[in-house]
């Protein structure tokens, strides 16, 4: 099998998540690493990189994706987040 | 526009932190300042100093770089009071002690809790028998690594012993070659064996053979562009340059300068020379060599020696490392000591240098597998050297489990690494020797484990690569490891297949230990090597030839362990930590 493509270290943002991919005819689950990067060097953009295993996969060949945000994209994505995880919480809460 | 990294380097880099640490050092932890200390801490680098993780606040780690890992007796001693004397901390390692030094796969020394108050007493006694710190870390020359028996081993082409020494000299501490775009790795082979492990480092020089003017030259060929990090490993790809030996500092200064000037500053990931070789190809590296830093014509290269190669190459009929004893030109014998994970307690440091001291030795070693090697030894003290205590731990003929493991630092200090590592290796070691039979020929076993990514226990070249990830298990978020198999170095290095992600930490002894079972029944002969079984099997059948289990082995590390403030304190809580501490480990008074 292939290497993984992104790395993973204690500063990548979650190294174990549940994923999932979808496609016409084929669904598959599999652990994932998710991590918000921005470059070093005057960052112009913040990206959103995301590895499923690739052991877990049999419909896709193994890969990371990788999302672009401007600084604007980025904070609406958080508040968005924000906003969703306290919908989560009331609910839980209620 | 230069990095982040680059602006602070261009404020201040090189010979002039060591002032500004003497100043710290005076004023203690709290003189430098909270909101510069990623530009300070990034800076100590060069002077050998890296600050260790989240919740061990003003502890540092310190490397000490010794060329080709070679040191003498007093030397070894000078470590090993130095360990025991600043390298504690507020608590002790459950395997180890409250003091130890750790040999690493570039045969340098590090020494973790340091307070930066003690770095000036520890300079000075480092610096008393010639021993230094400088540009142990950094963007700069790394420790020169090679063969530690060089000029004695009795299996070599050239002694690079005087070269090493010759390039040490020539470039630590030079303005020159001070600030460069990333690290720099060289790697000196003299020996047929391969030990340098050039392969892997940016530069190379490996032994040649060349007819130059009807007349046979030994000397080196050039290769350039290895490293393990990331995603994209490399082999040093040959640049067709021999280099006779009095011209391998004019070499070894031309790359370097290539690489100051050429290397990309604007991508830290992009940096190293493995990246510009993949761009411009060799022939392109070779002639702005030639064009641009050389006077003189640089000869085609020479017939190297690989095919005798067996250091970490994982053949069935030569060990793959230095343990044991083995003749040294001179008709002495030098003796090599398998050191568990690299890591002696400080204790049996200055013990050894004691022993080695009274036996005559005039050379230590420390071995890129983290082990260690006494020089010297007659004929007729051999015996009694042998039955040395010391040497019932240390053991000049381990068990091959033991005798192959490599740890790097893991969660213990390490801020990038995201599970244990040295001690579960220990505790793997004993429990595969206790339980598992090796297959019959298999005399060596190499289990390297790394804690992230960044390869430090170089995971690719070994019959099994561990590196650390998590996974879930019964509900629970648990330490786990991708697998590799196969990689190695010799006349053909390979690096590992990874064919597992996510094995439970708890699971892999039982994973090894199904792995060797299918091996056993599996392989063509018992000459066939671990590796050769490997490389004749595509990924699947690899995926398929063993499952992990759960066994007797129990793992004491399995929660996530980069969340406590020390994996081993009785309370691992983040906000149990005393750090940052004065330099009596107490905790300092807060702001707040």
């Amino acid at each position: 099998m292939a290497d993984r493509v992104l790395k993973v270290n204690a500063f990548t943002t979650f190294d174990l998540l549940d994923a999932r991919i979808e496609g016409h005819g084929f669904e598959e689950e599999a652990f994932a690493t998710l991590n918000v990067r921005t470059a070093r060097k005057n960052p112009e953009e913040v990206s959103l990189d995301l590895e499923l295993d690739n052991t877990q996969l049999d419909s896709v060949p193994a890969h990371a994706d990788r999302v672009s945000l401007s600084a604007a994209e980025a904070r609406t994505l958080a508040a968005e987040l924000q906003q969703a995880a306290e919908r989560v919480d009331e609910a839980e809460d209620a | 526009m230069p990095s982040k990294v680059e602006r602070w380097k261009d404020e201040t880099y090189g010979m002039e932190i060591r002032e500004h640490l003497l100043r710290f050092a005076e004023e203690g932890w709290d003189a430098i300042p909270e909101d510069e200390h990623d530009a300070w801490f990034e800076r100590f680098k060069w002077w050998g100093l890296y600050h260790q993780r989240k919740g061990q606040e003003s502890y540092f780690m310190m490397r000490i770089g010794t060329p080709m890992g070679r040191m003498t007796p007093e030397q070894l001693r000078t470590v090993g009071e130095v360990a025991r004397d600043y390298a504690t901390g507020p608590v002790e390692n459950p395997e180890f002690g409250d003091a130890y030094a750790d040999f690493t796969t570039r045969q340098s020394i590090q020494l973790h809790w340091i307070k930066v108050e003690d770095i000036p007493d520890i300079w000075d006694e480092l610096e008393s028998v010639g021993l230094s710190t400088i540009q142990a870390c950094g963007d700069s020359w790394r420790n020169i690594v090679g063969s530690p028996v060089a000029g004695r081993d009795a299996d070599e082409l050239v002694d690079v012993w005087p070269i090493v020494q010759e390039l040490h000299e020539k470039f630590k501490g030079n303005d020159l070659y001070a600030n460069l775009p990333r690290k720099w790795k060289v790697a000196m082979t003299g020996d047929r064996r391969g030990s340098g492990q050039g392969d892997i480092n940016d530069l190379a020089f490996e032994p040649a053979i060349k007819e130059i003017d009807g007349e046979e030259v030994e000397g080196f060929n050039v290769n350039v562009g290895g490293g393990l990090s990331r995603k994209e490993p490399r082999f040093a790809r040959d640049i067709d340059v021999f280099c006779r030996p009095e011209n391998a500092a004019d070499v070894a200064a031309g790359m370097s300068s290539l690489f100051r000037d050429y290397g990309d500053r604007d991508d830290r990931f992009n940096a190293r020379i493995k990246f510009l070789i993949d761009e411009w190809g060799p022939e392109k590296m070779r002639s702005v060599l030639q064009e641009e830093y050389m006077d003189y014509e640089l000869p085609t290269a020479g017939q190297g020696l690989r095919d005798e190669y067996d250091y970490n190459a994982g053949r069935t009929d030569a060990h793959g490392d230095y343990i044991g004893v083995h003749d040294q030109s001179d008709g002495q014998n030098f003796v090599g000591l398998s050191v568990l994970v690299g890591r002696m307690s400080a204790d049996d440091v200055i013990e050894l240098a004691d022993r080695a001291e009274a036996y005559g030795s005039e050379m230590i070693g420390l071995t890129q597998r983290q082990n260690l090697i006494v020089g010297d030894i007659a004929d007729e003290d051999l015996d009694d050297f042998l039955d040395e205590d010391l040497l019932a731990e240390h053991s000049p003929d381990p068990h091959p489990f033991m005798r192959g493991s490599i740890a790097c630092t893991g969660t213990e200090y390490c801020s990038l690494s995201i599970v244990e590592t040295k001690n579960r290796m220990v505790r793997y070691g004993r429990w595969l020797r206790d339980n598992v039979d090796l297959p019959e020929g298999v005399n060596d076993f190499h289990i390297h484990l790394s804690g992230c990514t960044a390869s430090c226990a170089q995971p690719q070249i070994a019959d099994i690569s561990l590196r650390g990830m998590k996974t879930r298990k019964d509900g629970d978020a648990v330490e786990a490891f991708d697998v590799g198999l196969g990689g190695g170095l010799g006349e053909n290095p390979t690096f590992a297949d990874w064919v597992k992600m996510r094995v439970p930490a708890d699971e892999v002894p039982g994973y090894i230990a199904n792995l060797l079972e299918a091996f056993e029944a599996e392989r063509e002969s018992p000459e066939q090597s671990f590796r050769d079984f490997v490389a004749e099997r595509d990924e699947d059948e690899l995926a398929d030839l063993a499952e992990s289990e759960e066994t007797s082995y129990e793992d004491p590390y399995l929660g996530n362990t980069k969340l406590t403030w020390y994996p081993y304190a009785e309370d691992t809580d983040m906000d149990a930590s005393p750090a940052p501490t004065d330099p009596n480990d107490q905790p300092l008074p807060s702001d707040d």
